[in-house]
């Protein structure tokens, strides 16, 4: 196998004397989409606000292609072209359509794709591009956060809990443009509560409970071991 | 009476100027920074040491002194504000070290000149004055206000308009999911105690070239008209705080005509009183930096 393009090595992570997340190890293969699933709590968030830099994790290494990046101000990891799609999206309400689109495009100004290219891919933004971004429902809001981190065409997308929230509907339409992203050949991260459907859509997972790694192993596997299925699938 | 309001008009950009560098810094970062009346006094006796010392012509002063009111700027925000950033009482203990900034600015400033009064050389500016229409203005004056309006306009179109006005515009919204697009929020924090710091500054040398003259108290004569109006604009409201100034340099002024001159520190603080009870958003409460 190549060297993964992200790797996490025993991260811990604490927030004053509680253990978040203890020794987790995780490796990104490069155009691979890893999945991140567990219950609310299990320290999923931490782990990736380890790998944005949004959290110091208290030990352990994040590497992008090898080099260590456990120090890097999250700009920095931006620029390198690691972006988050945070969880609950954090658009710019007051900031429009289009202005949360440009500050994407901020960090990477040569190498950035076009505005109207992420129009392209999203439609619904097109239309709605001089309107503040509070004006947008839900759904339309994850889509503008997904298009604000593409637009910074970046190497390894991170997505936090991207179906938190949605109507049924808006869910598919989610995992329809993460399969997209994927297949323009991004790497892709994904963090999710809905444990079936980002285990379908992975080549890999890993199971966190109560901030260390339970199981891992290929996503397809994951989905028949019974743990697993006890735990976080249920019985369909 | 029209004579009296024009005066209040140039009284009123210099507040303006000074109000608008005090609320850029509160609308995008929250932090009140009780320096700012220090580095308005400091820009004042940095122009005159230019002038005095170094023959510097008045269209090079300008901007010496908002450079060097940009660097302090800079030092200020990363003594008194960044290594604070991340406590539980971050906004308090930032207000406090910024007093204490701004004590220390002053005392040094008490230090180089004693307490006598510095002065520009008497010819530093022709003292020229024009009819318009009826009213008497000086060329100092004319300068003050078209300055003035240029600085404060240039601000509301790089807020508005610019990338860097746009990374302001998110980290005044919301840090972190500025952070997560890739702003820079350390550097932009920086960038917008320098811009505060610049129009701060350049406001004091005006006020010094328009008296002749400046002391260590110049920013403290200043200091609560400058907050009655920024709160009168609405704290965080770029507009509100061009707005308010000029109010407050007409209110002034109409005091003076109508009752006397010992009136006119009060102005200020009944239009302040007045406000609070009646509007305490202020009369541009609703419009924020981010929606300039």
């Amino acid at each position: 196998m190549s060297d993964p393009i992200l790797s996490v090595e025993s991260v811990h992570v604490s927030y004053g004397r509680v253990n978040a997340v203890r020794d987790v190890s995780i490796e990104v293969p490069e155009g691979g989409l890893v999945a991140l699933v567990g219950a609310n709590g299990a320290g999923k968030s931490s782990v990736l606000g380890a790998v944005c830099g949004l959290v110091r994790p208290k030990s352990g290494a994040v590497r992008l292609d090898g080099k260590d990046i456990t120090r890097w101000p999250t700009h920095r990891r931006v620029g390198a072209g690691l972006v988050l799609v945070p969880e609950g999206r954090q658009i710019l309400g007051t900031l429009t359509v289009a202005e949360n689109l440009r500050l994407g495009a901020h960090r990477r100004r040569r190498s950035a794709a076009s505005e109207s290219e992420m129009y392209e891919l999203f439609p619904v933004l097109a239309e709605r591009r001089s309107l503040p971004a509070s004006a947008l429902s839900g759904g339309e809001q994850q889509m503008l956060a997904i298009a604000r981190a593409m637009i910074a065409r970046p190497r390894v997308v991170l997505l936090d809990e991207p179906s938190m929230g949605l109507a049924p509907k808006m869910v598919d339409e989610v995992f329809s443009v993460i399969e997209k992203i994927r297949s323009t050949g991004v790497t892709v991260v994904l963090v999710e509560q809905n444990a079936r459907r980002a285990l379908r859509a992975a080549d890999t997972g890993y199971v966190l409970e109560t901030g260390e790694i339970a199981h891992s192993g290929p996503a397809s596997e994951l989905l028949e071991h019974p743990r697993v299925v006890e735990a976080y699938l249920g019985v369909e | 009476m029209l004579q009296q309001l024009a005066n209040g008009v140039f009284a009123g950009s210099i507040y303006a100027l000074f109000a608008i560098g005090f609320t850029l810094v509160f609308g995008i970062l929250r932090h009140l920074n009780l320096a700012h009346a220090a580095i308005f006094t400091g820009g004042a006796f940095v122009g005159i040491e230019l002038a005095t010392r170094f023959d510097v012509p008045i269209w090079l002063l300008f901007p010496i002194v908002a450079g060097a009111g940009a660097l302090a700027g800079v030092l200020l925000e990363r003594t008194a504000f960044r290594p604070l950033s991340g406590r539980d009482d971050e906004h308090f203990a930032g207000l406090i070290s910024s007093v204490a900034f701004g004590g220390l600015l002053i005392a040094l400033l008490h230090a180089r000149y004693g307490t006598e009064p510095q002065s520009f050389p008497s010819s530093y500016f022709p003292n020229r004055l024009y009819e318009i229409a009826g009213l008497r203005v000086t060329l100092m004056q004319l300068v003050t206000l078209g300055l003035a309006l240029v600085l404060m306009l240039g601000l509301a179109w790089l807020v508005s308009k610019t990338p860097l006005g746009r990374a302001m515009r998110a980290v005044a919204e919301n840090p972190t999911a500025a952070k997560v697009v890739g702003v820079n929020v350390t550097r932009v924090t920086a960038g917008t105690y320098a811009l505060s710091s610049a129009l701060g500054s350049v406001a004091g040398v005006l006020l010094a070239l328009n008296l002749g003259q400046a002391n260590r108290g110049l920013g403290a004569s200043i200091e609560l008209i400058g907050f009655a109006v920024i709160i009168l604009g609405g704290l965080g409201s770029l507009w509100g705080a061009m707005a308010a100034g000029l109010i407050l340099g007409l209110a002034e002024a109409l005091t003076v005509t109508y009752f006397d001159s010992t009136w006119r520190g009060m102005v200020a603080f009944a239009l302040l009183f007045a406000v609070l009870v009646i509007r305490p958003k202020g009369l541009f409460g609703h419009v924020k930096v981010r929606e300039v």
